[in-house]
């Protein structure tokens, strides 16, 4: 059934709210992190190999597959049939990592390697959360 | 112009997108209950596994050839396929989603804007494939029916890479010569059969039948078809866009059901289904069709349906839960082995044009179902439930080869190596 609703209004029904003209959308921390929406994914970072670029074990991670890495950057790889979280060398086939205990790895041609995405964001939980406590690393 | 983009294998794709370990593995997903083989990735297509073979009768082959085998994942396949949509629709104004993995686009009055066709498509098939992981395929044609014969070219035929265009006759013919008769849309098997006999093998000589005579043979479905192949626009959005005249939810069981309460939980949950399609495409049940049956394989074989009708039509679960125990006094029988059991909706109505009287019995209020669904849309399917659904486990799908739900569950966010 359509209908149309009309408030009825009978006299002086108080003062409309000052604020109501200045109501705005919440921040949406969505519409902070992630760009592009279609592209991005998230991951959880399993591992200390990045600790020097401030991602630790158990991190959120906010991969964007629209980006085109840039030397340097931090990128989500498949390599040889494993996502790995490293920074790129890109002018001498490196993954670096940002720690001193792992050494660089060369890219060689008999590996599988493709880049997955640019890691754009990384968040940190500083209190357990629910709903990542059910994430088995 | 039309297109119409439609991925590789999409469901064994997906599998493939946030699982590098089997990218270059041959993969297959399984159907409802891990019954049949639904969907052959192209490494997979290789070793010759046939689509909607039994999944037992060809288990050891796959096993010999280390094929992945997986579980339909609905949850990840929805999820893939609205973010590849979504890029899709970055490339027309117009976008008409066909099913799950197609889409077609309509180009009008685009005039110049694009002059090659061919690079158009390979740049919509890059995006989606850098953005999504999942590999498309793009038919550009003249006619909806010509875009699907193109995109056919393009993941079927040799010498096309994944794109074809079909915007003349010269371009066409090449095309449809080298197409089965049952390669174009809309011509099923039966109907191909048929064809075969006045001798019509392919799609090329369909095109070249007087369109009036095979509409006085067959039907003006096959009239629109030899139009199309022709060139003429036949086919409007808003005639495939039409809501679904029926809704079933039915399936069979994990294991045999003898008991009442048992039957009863796995009807509501069809009914639950059952309401929530309504819902979605706002139409409402009238008559609802309520069966189970045991396995037409065994002794004694039994089958009871029985339709209900509504006093008024109705998208409330919940009024559909009670026609469902109204008459499931009819259809249980002890002593039988109930194998089979479904819900359908067999004659709906539109919920905007409804006029309800005076003497109609009030409607439980619809802000009710809709918090229920955007509960379950929200937490998942099964967050909650009608308490006549039960927890019974017994009749659920079978899912036994399951990926995770990488993209609609925390727990099940990919692990990426630091």
């Amino acid at each position: 059934m359509k209908v149309i609703p009309i408030f009825a209004e009978a006299g002086i029904s108080g003062f409309e709210s000052p604020a109501a003209e200045y109501k705005e959308l919440g921040l949406s921390l969505d519409q902070l992190l992630i760009k592009h929406p279609n592209a991005t994914f998230i991951g959880q970072a399993n591992g200390d190999s990045m600790q020097g670029v401030g991602i630790f074990n158990g991190d959120l991670l906010i991969v964007d597959r629209s980006l085109t890495a840039k030397n340097g950057d931090i990128i989500v790889a498949n390599y040889n049939g494993c996502f790995v979280c490293k920074l790129i060398d890109k002018t001498h086939a490196l993954l670096l990592s940002a720690s001193s205990k792992h050494p660089p790895v060369h890219i060689k041609p008999e590996d599988e390697f493709q880049l997955e995405g640019v890691v754009t964001r990384s968040i940190r939980l500083h209190q357990k959360s629910p709903e990542i406590l059910l994430c088995t690393l | 112009m039309y297109a119409l983009v439609d991925a590789v294998s999409f469901y064994a794709s997906a599998e493939k997108v946030f699982d590098p370990s089997i990218r270059n593995k041959p993969v297959v997903v399984l159907t409802n209950n891990d019954g049949c083989i639904c969907a052959v990735c192209p490494i997979a297509r290789r070793l010759g596994i046939p689509k909607f073979k039994p999944y037992f009768q060809i288990k050891y082959f796959l096993e010999k050839h280390g094929v992945v085998v997986r579980s339909s994942n609905y949850e990840l396949y929805a999820d893939l396929s609205e973010r590849m949509m979504n890029v899709i629709a970055r490339y027309c104004d117009n976008q008409y989603i066909y099913s799950i993995d197609e889409s077609f686009l309509e180009f009008k009055n685009y005039g110049n804007l694009i002059g090659d066709w061919h690079k158009y498509g390979h740049e919509i098939r890059k995006a989606i494939w850098k953005e999504t992981r999942l590999p498309v395929g793009v038919g550009f044609g003249t006619t909806p029916t010509l875009a699907k014969a193109a995109n056919h070219a393009a993941k079927k035929l040799t010498g096309f890479n994944g794109v074809a265009v079909i915007d003349s006759n010269q371009t066409s013919r090449p095309i449809l010569k080298r197409m089965s008769v049952t390669d174009v849309w809309g011509i099923g098997n039966r109907l191909g059969k048929k064809l075969n006999l006045l001798g019509i093998n392919t799609a090329d000589q369909l095109m070249q039948q007087s369109a009036k005579e095979m509409r006085r043979q067959f039907s003006v479905v096959v009239e629109r078809t030899v139009n199309e192949l022709n060139g003429i626009t036949c086919l409007s959005w808003d005639e495939v866009r039409a809501p679904k005249q029926e809704i079933f939810s039915t399936r069979s069981f994990g294991q045999r059901i003898t008991d009442h309460q048992a039957l009863m939980f796995a009807l509501v949950t069809h009914g639950s289904i059952v309401g929530r399609k309504l819902r979605q495409q706002h139409s409402l049940v009238k008559r609802l069709m309520i069966f189970a049956s045991s396995s037409p394989h065994e002794n004694q074989y039994y089958k009871k349906s029985i339709v209900y009708e509504f006093p008024v039509a109705t998208d409330s679960s919940s009024q559909i839960a009670s026609a469902i125990s109204i008459v499931l006094q009819d259809i249980f029988q002890i002593g039988v082995y109930f194998y089979r059991c479904g819900v359908g909706a067999i004659s709906l109505e539109s919920q905007q044009y409804q006029q309800p009287d005076f003497f109609t019995p009030s409607q439980p209020s619809p802000l009710i179902m809709n918090c229920f669904d955007k509960i379950n849309q929200r937490y998942g399917q099964g967050a909650v439930t009608l308490a006549s659904e039960g927890r019974a486990e017994k009749w659920q799908m079978r899912r036994s080869l399951l990926s995770p739900q990488y993209t609609s569950r925390w727990r099940d966010i990919p692990k990426i190596s630091c």
